[in-house]
């Protein structure tokens, strides 16, 4: 070889291997932080959900790490955090949100559905859906969103749980199932609802047509499940990421039972769905659909007579 | 061993043709990605057709498929013409050639079924990683003997990239694919951003740069500008680079000292990058009329001015404070398509259309989709580009004003309409790039005269 290209070579080789020490082989050397106390060792099944995360390329739209200009995303993380993650999934791009501290902020049924099909449970969401996944595999999956952050969770206690508005039951003075108490209710909802919600509740009020996010229909018979506690927590702490505002900063707790006395009493969309869990047998249905169907042909449609002109809107999920 | 050709310049061609397919493929998935943006449920519950399978997907066959294939195919034409000597082993780039080909369809198929590693950039399993390491070693193996054996005494600037990318990068691949040694946590991420950012730094941009020095003196017919400088520019990319992968995690609660030795290091890369676009332009001097009729020229351009753009943009999105409001959101991925798309894959295209007449010894199948092939991309890529960065700086607002995920992405809505828009008009435009080099490489007769557009015909600019 030509002995002008040796130092060359030489500088190359130096300066190559200074850097692999110094980006690659010093870290490893000295970096080495203690397991912090928020360190998750993850079961077999959570591990199990890890590998299903990264197998489904969650960490492509997921972050898992906390920055310190994130609002709304709990306690920042620390190095020692992360020392049983491996291979890492600290993700850098967030197309969706941070999930270093998910555990625990919804339920295990939430999050099944949510994996189903996303945009029944947060509207507007471009989540694709994970319908492939096997039985086993979703339940870990979900076993590991819920570990994550649920050490600094226990200790931060940062989040709203509709279980703290079982309490709320204890105080109560309102009877939510008296005529008298949704009538209460009717002038409150008029006032200060029905510019989105719509007189009856249909989410096609006014303001509606404005809204990125339709408001939800109450006629739906998703809120026909809905308890007392569930409505009055919805009311008093709103929905985050749209105009449903945190209702429990303008009314009195005796005001927001007055108010679900009377959005109990909001009648379901004309729609045929089975009364009863016994009546899903097949047969039984189809007897229970005919029968409805006449029933509903019958009835003269009260309901949809104020809303000729724009149709109701699909209020989305809640 | 029989079917493996020793005719000079088949392995150049083989790679070129290959890579050219795999683009396509490579832009299907990616525009597949972009669909569901808009559409989430197009997938429809099948899971390979699942964003998040198509996304690692969509980066490792355009990086490895298209990008390393082009970019190899290219180098193993410009090598010999720089030594003036024929490939050290012709065999034995054939065989790359086959192996790689192998192991990016087996990287389709992995990826798309979940077998991935997980790692940014580093998905492949470890069969496909043997795969690739092989290949890099072998070619390396071949470069650097063809080199050793020339007969030109003095190493043109293209050739110190060239030998650059190729004791490097198989360094880089093997540290970043190392998955029998067990690292906790945050060293995981440490070493997987090292490698994601030299693969990309010691590799794409060696390569890409190399080639665009052989390729603007030769298309413009003009000398370079000035070698010093050139030389400045590769020793300053060759200390520069390497470091700054950590500016990846830069908020992440990595060593800081690691942090500002990214930081630094990716400010001084302006250095080389003022350096090399200073002597493209100013070789390019009272000669820029040439980008009226000569395409492969104006393909490279285009890519250098993409190179501006995108190399300004990254050194300063590396510092911590505009890191702090734009990491997480797709400006990133912009800035990535930026140097990939817009750059490397444009400097490509000239290359491609310069080089491929003169290994099939024919005139290039139809001057006039060369053309259309130009404007889908470049129109298309400015609107891709845009829409990326305007969809970045809302994310980037949403999160520095504590909004709800699902306030302001409700926003976006419009705007994954409009990349995926651009993104179709890049797939069209290299779909018909496919069928012009399949075309010409079938034999088909050219549809133009072969004087309409100089640059394109093999005799007017001999190699």
């Amino acid at each position: 070889m030509n002995k002008n290209y040796i130092l060359p070579g030489f500088v190359i080789l130096v300066s190559f291997s200074l850097i692999i020490f110094t980006t690659v082989l010093l870290p490893h050397f000295i970096f080495h932080p203690e397991p912090s106390e928020y360190a998750v060792e993850y079961t077999e099944l959570e591990a199990k959900g890890r590998d299903v995360y990264r197998r489904e390329g969650c960490v492509y739209c997921h972050s898992q790490f906390v920055r310190l200009q994130d609002r709304g995303f709990g306690p920042l993380v620390e190095a020692g955090d992360y020392v049983y993650d491996t291979p890492n999934l600290l993700g850098t791009i967030r197309t969706g949100p941070d999930l270093s501290n998910e555990g625990g902020k919804h339920p295990d049924a939430w999050h099944k559905a949510h994996f189903i099909n996303p945009r029944t449970i947060t509207p507007g969401s471009i989540m694709p859906p994970f319908v492939h996944l096997k039985e086993d595999d979703m339940e870990a999956l979900i076993a590991y969103v819920q570990s994550l952050g649920k050490k600094r969770l226990k200790k931060y206690d940062r989040i709203y749980r509709p279980d703290e508005y079982v309490a709320k039951l204890e105080k109560r003075t309102v009877d939510v199932n008296s005529s008298a108490a949704a009538n209460a209710g009717r002038g409150i909802f008029q006032q200060n609802c029905a510019t989105c919600h719509g007189t009856h509740g249909l989410g096609n009020g006014p303001n509606a047509i404005a809204l990125a996010k339709k408001p939800a229909n109450f006629s739906r018979p998703f809120y026909k499940d809905y308890d007392d506690v569930t409505w009055f927590w919805r009311v008093s702490e709103g929905v985050p990421g749209t105009r449903m505002p945190q209702w429990r900063k303008k009314l009195t707790d005796e005001q927001m039972w007055y108010l679900v006395a009377f959005l109990k009493t909001l009648p379901r969309v004309n729609e045929v769905y089975p009364h009863s869990y016994e009546t899903l047998e097949p047969d039984k249905w189809l007897e229970q659909l005919k029968a409805s169907e006449a029933e509903l042909n019958s009835e003269p449609k009260a309901m949809l007579i104020e809303t000729q002109g724009p149709p109701p809107m699909a209020g989305g999920g809640h | 061993m029989m079917l493996l050709s020793d005719k000079e310049n088949s392995a150049s061609k083989f790679f070129i043709l290959t890579a050219v397919f795999w683009l396509v493929v490579g832009m299907t998935l990616g525009l597949t990605g972009a669909i569901e943006f808009v559409a989430p449920d197009a997938s429809t519950g099948y899971g390979p057709l699942t964003f998040s399978r198509i996304r690692p997907t969509h980066v490792n066959t355009v990086a490895f498929g298209w990008l390393s294939m082009a970019n190899i195919g290219i180098v193993l034409y410009i090598v010999p013409t720089l030594t003036k000597v024929k490939l050290f082993n012709e065999k034995l780039a054939n065989f790359v050639c086959v192996v790689w080909n192998l192991a990016i369809l087996l990287g389709v198929g992995c990826l798309v079924h979940g077998y991935s590693e997980g790692r940014e950039y580093a998905e492949y399993p470890v069969p496909i990683d043997v795969m690739v390491l092989i290949g890099l070693l072998s070619l390396s193996y071949v470069i650097y003997m063809t080199v050793i054996q020339r007969k030109v005494k003095k190493l043109y600037v293209s050739l110190w990239y060239i030998l650059g990318a190729f004791f490097w990068m198989p360094i880089v691949y093997f540290i970043g694919n190392r998955t029998f040694v067990r690292l906790d946590g945050l060293n995981d991420a440490i070493v997987n951003w090292f490698y994601g950012h030299n693969i990309l730094g010691m590799w794409f941009t060696t390569l890409g740069v190399g080639i665009a020095y052989y390729m603007i003196p030769k298309l413009s017919g003009k000398p370079l500008w000035s070698h010093s400088l050139s030389m400045l520019g590769f020793w300053t990319i060759a200390f520069f680079y390497a470091p700054t992968g950590t500016h990846h995690i830069l908020q992440a609660p990595v060593p800081e000292w690691l942090k500002a030795l990214a930081v630094v290091f990716s400010v001084a890369l302006v250095i080389p990058v003022i350096t090399v676009l200073t002597n493209f332009f100013m070789t390019m001097k009272g000669s820029w009329w040439q980008l009226a009729n000569n395409l492969p020229l104006r393909f490279v351009l285009t890519g250098a001015l993409f190179y501006l753009f995108t190399c300004i943009q990254g050194p300063f999105q590396a510092t911590r404070s505009i890191n702090w409001y734009i990491h997480f959101t797709q400006w990133v991925p912009g800035h990535a398509h930026a140097a990939l798309l817009g750059t490397f894959t444009f400097f490509n295209f000239g290359a491609i259309y310069y080089i491929l007449p003169r290994i099939l010894g024919r005139q290039f199948y139809s001057v006039g989709l060369a053309k259309a092939h130009y404007w889908f991309t470049f129109i298309g890529f400015n609107i891709f580009y845009f829409v990326f960065t305007v969809i970045g700086l809302i994310q980037a607002s949403g999160w520095q004003q504590g909004m709800e995920v699902s306030q302001w992405s409700i926003a976006l809505e419009p705007y994954w309409f409009y990349r995926a828009f651009g993104g179709a008009l890049m797939w069209f435009g290299n779909v018909l790039f496919l069928i012009n080099v399949f075309m010409t490489w079938r034999g088909a007769k050219p549809l133009d005269p072969p004087d309409e557009e100089p640059a394109m015909s093999v005799k007017r600019t001999g190699a």
